[in-house]
């Protein structure tokens, strides 16, 4: 639903000096039903997956959420899948985009401008899954005439979570005002984050609300390149109007 | 179950338990599952930060845990010490835990005051204070450690103030040395009881506030001396 | 009657809009989140604490009837009693049969979330005996005829002016202050009374030491000491997985335990008691029973994945950082154990049909396994729950078939694309024919909370063709 998280993804890689492919027979990591229980239904999924990509050198994915699912659950879910092995290899060579830049790489400096106040929201499984703690943050604090504003709790769930949001609506829209309350008392222009789900919901969330904040990925900020790409819409991924 | 079984068990050895067997059974039989353990860290790791100076480490931790404790050259200055505590308090019995050294000081620190001696029994419940000694200090948590030895259970918290007599070298660096040490010498073997306390009673109960003197004592003040 | 999952629905979708809780939680758990994390950097190195930690607990679980043996031995040889419960019945006979027997009319009971679980107190006021919980959080849920609200602070959904008027109406209308020492004051005249009148105290356990035969009771208020040391009978209640195997082990154990419950170096009373008193010593019950309660605990054993559950040392840290817990609150849950650890371990004790929708509640955002002391993986055992509970056909078929659905989308790239065009079409029509929020809406839900999301014209995958096309023509 986010096509301009890949966009912007391929952008950065590219300017970087990446030689990039996008397998066009790929799906989805499998992630919604095997966190909603169903992991007969998600296994064959994670196989197709590991098919797939299963000749790329790195996969790199702008979500902590899915690469957590590759590296940590994938070994489980296929346990006694004939793909193991292959899904063993594939987890070590998958990285979260933030993560593949700094940690891999070793490089923060991306060449972004981006003049604007931006607050980060730790999502969870980049952050407690994958380890992500600071990496997002070298990256935004290279990128020019970027101010970064802390908001409190910014560790805590923003309420996304899957089939959660829908299944227990209520919960997650508590949990959802309760993480745009931490941004509105920054005042940011933008809200950042390294996963499109939880920048999904809370684009969602600040909509209802008429907040002036407005949700925008890790990459998009970094795809900005500044002055000579100037009148480039900043506007978020999140912010195109059906 | 029967009442009449029930009364049989609450007087059970073992094998009157009936439950005993079949829950040891069943432990028995899911044990046999192995789980596999992921890798341990390194054991070395120190976790922590050993003590260099137990006394002073000591008195930094009765500053956080909340009690006070006052340091004395040698006996007559712990008496003047405990004269001045005793004077802080309301009129009434205090309770001592009857040994030869707290009969000394008792003698020059409180005379004329009514004293209940651990020797008649458990202290009042309208007792002011109770005196007692200590089995060990404990550096690391600020701590002291007492045994029913010390004048019983109800000497550390039934009155709203707790003074124990102790000397410096009854200091231990940390809780590892005092747990090994109470191993050792069996403390447990010849006390029913044992405390480390770590401070004066207190709550949070509502809405998170601190407040000092919950059930048990408001002041915990040691007298802690130099000369042993 | 409403099932468990309708009820915790309705009591979420109350409390998650109730702002009053939201802020009195909020405050008391930035209160707790600033002390935690004092009380961590107070130790050198707390993930070799974690790791320890753990490793006690799972040798301890790994050879549980050994361990459970040798404190049985111990505790039997200074002239205990031990009881072994294998469900609550069991236990709750123990107690109020003994407590007949000896003529007991009033019982202190320090707080102890085992007779919660088995239900101890009602079990006893039924038989005619009055039971005082004398922890001043538990003292105030009793009185407001309530459960605990939290395993370690059992009050702390309500604020001090709600219990100035509760003591006000159920202990003295002449109360004028809702200053908490007051409050406390009040609670400390009138348990008093208690504790030199009862017969018995009913303590729960922390730890049950294996090599010393000596169980482990932590408290700050100083209540658990009193009702251990007044009365003239002392009952333990305690589960079987609190067994460690050494004194040593306390070393690392009692901080850990006081950093993660309240953010202290150590609890203020961490006691120690092997048996009855001893002769020759001052006073001390001169009856000592320990209860060890099984109700289901052995079962978790031989479940390879979720053995470590018995680790719990009940610290409460993953409740507090919960964020459903933050904005549901302790009673929604409908369980002894609420947040995290009663989500992952009441359907072991209570069943998974009627309560597996726990482990659904959460967004697996992994908070709580990232705090916990004794390293539980929960929110993976919450995963494990769902996928249980799925396997299990407990869950409804109309969610069945639609990943069945899914699962024929997801294995072919060409029906995985049309199902996106075919959605962001279809959604397209529907609110440009104004069925927006209209039972046609399948995003109504999602719209509920949130403005509706956007709607891309194209996808990814057609930008990457178009984008290829366009470079190499």
């Amino acid at each position: 639903m986010l096509p301009q998280v890949g966009v912007d993804t391929v952008k950065v890689l590219r300017r970087l000096g990446y030689n990039l492919d996008y397998p066009e027979d790929q799906t989805c990591c499998g992630q919604p039903a095997l966190n909603t229980g169903y992991w007969g239904e998600a296994r064959p999924c994670a196989e197709h997956f590991v098919r797939v990509f299963k000749n790329a050198d790195v996969v790199v994915c702008p979500s902590g959420s899915c690469v957590s699912v590759i590296r940590l659950l994938y070994p489980e879910l296929l346990a006694h899948s004939p793909l193991r092995e292959e899904a063993l290899s594939l987890a070590s060579r998958t990285f979260e985009f933030s993560e593949f830049l700094v940690k891999v790489e070793a490089i923060t400096q991306v060449g972004a401008s981006f003049p604007h106040t931006v607050t980060y929201h730790a999502s969870c499984h980049g952050l407690r899954e994958l380890g992500l703690r600071e990496e997002p943050l070298k990256l935004l604090r290279q990128v020019d005439g970027l101010k970064l504003i802390e908001m409190v709790r910014s560790e805590e769930c923003c309420g996304f979570g899957g089939t959660f949001a829908v299944k227990f609506a209520d919960i997650s829209g508590a949990m959802g005002n309760s993480k745009a309350d931490s941004v509105a008392a920054t005042s940011a222009e933008y809200v950042t984050a390294i996963d499109p789900s939880c920048l999904m919901h809370l684009d969602g969330i600040l909509g209802k609300r008429q907040s002036p904040t407005r949700t925008i990925h890790l990459a998009s900020i970094l795809a900005n390149e500044g002055p000579k790409n100037e009148g480039r819409q900043n506007d978020g991924p999140t912010q195109a109007k059906p | 179950m029967p009442q009449a079984q029930a009364e049989a068990q609450t007087k059970e050895t073992p094998s009157e338990n009936s439950s005993r067997d079949r829950i040891l059974q069943q432990i028995r039989a899911g044990l046999r599952t192995v789980v596999p353990e992921p890798p341990a860290l390194a054991s070395d790791r120190v976790i922590f930060e050993p003590v260099a100076n137990p006394l002073e480490r000591f008195q930094q931790e009765c500053v956080l845990n909340l009690m006070e404790c006052a340091l004395t050259a040698d006996r007559a200055a712990s008496a003047r010490q405990l004269s001045q505590v005793l004077q802080s308090l309301p009129e009434g019995e205090i309770f001592v835990q009857d040994d030869p050294s707290l009969r000394q000081l008792i003698e020059v620190a409180a005379p004329g005051r009514p004293i209940r001696w651990s020797s008649q029994g458990a202290p009042a419940e309208a007792s002011q204070a109770t005196i007692t000694l200590a089995d060990a200090l404990i550096a690391q948590t600020g701590s002291i450690l007492v045994t029913a030895g010390c004048g019983g259970r109800g000497a550390s918290v039934i009155a709203p103030c707790h003074i124990v007599y102790a000397t410096v070298d009854q200091l231990v660096p940390d809780l590892t040395t005092a747990l090994s040490r109470a191993s050792r010498d069996g403390i447990l073997d010849r006390n029913s009881f044992a405390c480390v306390i770590s401070g004066s009673s207190r709550t949070a109960d509502i809405e998170k506030i601190l407040v000092q003197g919950a059930h048990g004592p408001r002041r915990l003040v040691v007298i802690l001396q130099r000369e042993s | 009657m409403s099932t468990a999952a309708q009820r915790f629905l309705q009591d979420a979708a109350i409390k998650s809009a109730d702002l009053l809780h939201r802020e009195v939680i909020r405050r008391g758990m930035d209160s707790y989140d600033a002390a935690h994390l004092k009380g961590r950097a107070r130790i050198k190195d707390w993930e070799a604490a974690r790791q320890r930690c753990r490793e006690i607990k799972r040798e301890a679980i790994n050879h549980l009837d050994r361990y459970l043996l040798q404190f049985e031995e111990k505790v039997i040889a200074r002239g205990g009693h031990v009881f072994w419960a294998a469900n609550s019945e069991e236990a709750c006979t123990y107690v109020k049969n003994l407590a007949t027997r000896l003529g007991v009319r009033t019982v202190v009971k320090s707080k102890s979330m085992v007779t919660e679980e088995i239900r101890l107190s009602p079990a006893l006021e039924k038989a005619g005996i009055k039971v005082w919980e004398t922890d001043l959080g538990e003292f105030i849920v009793q009185l407001r005829d309530e459960p605990p609200y939290h395993i370690v602070t059992p009050a702390m959904h309500l604020n001090r002016s709600q219990i100035a008027q509760l003591f006000r109406e159920k202990l003295d209308p002449a109360i004028d202050s809702d200053d908490p020492v007051d409050l406390m004051a009040v609670a400390r005249r009138k348990l008093r009374e208690a504790f030199f009148a009862a017969e018995m105290g009913i303590s729960g356990a922390n730890f049950l030491v294996a090599d010393a035969g000596v169980v482990a009771i932590s408290t700050n208020e100083g209540n658990g000491r009193l009702c251990t040391s007044v009365p003239p009978i002392h009952v333990v209640v305690t589960g079987i997985e609190k067994v460690i195997p050494r004194l040593e082990d306390l070393a690392v154990l009692w901080p850990v335990l006081a950093t993660s419950g309240t953010g202290q170096g150590i609890t203020t009373y961490s006691t120690l008691i092997g048996g009855p008193r001893r002769a020759g010593e001052t006073d001390g019950p001169e009856e000592f029973h320990v209860v060890l309660v099984d109700n289901g605990r052995s079962a978790l054993l031989a479940d390879a994945e979720q053995r470590e559950v018995l680790h719990c040392i009940r610290c409460g840290a993953c409740l507090n950082i919960c964020p459903v817990f933050r904005h549901v609150g302790g009673h929604t849950y409908g369980t002894t154990y609420p947040g995290p650890i009663g989500s992952v371990l009441t359907p072991h004790l209570n069943g998974i049909k009627e309560f597996k929708h726990l482990s659904f509640a959460s967004s697996l955002c992994g908070a709580c396994s990232s705090v916990c002391p004794v390293k539980i993986d929960l929110h993976h055992h919450l995963l494990q729950n769902r996928r249980n509970a799925t396997e299990a056909g407990a869950t409804k078929s109309s969610e069945r078939a639609m990943f069945r659905i899914w699962r024929a989308a997801m294995g072919s790239p060409s029906l995985y694309a049309l199902g996106g065009w075919t959605v962001r079409k279809s959604l397209r029509l529907l609110y440009a024919l104004g069925l927006a929020e209209t039972f046609l809406d399948p995003m109504r839900v999602w719209n509920r909370y949130r403005s509706s999301m956007p709607l891309p014209s194209e996808s990814f995958r057609a930008k990457w063709r178009k984008n290829r096309a366009a470079s190499s023509s």
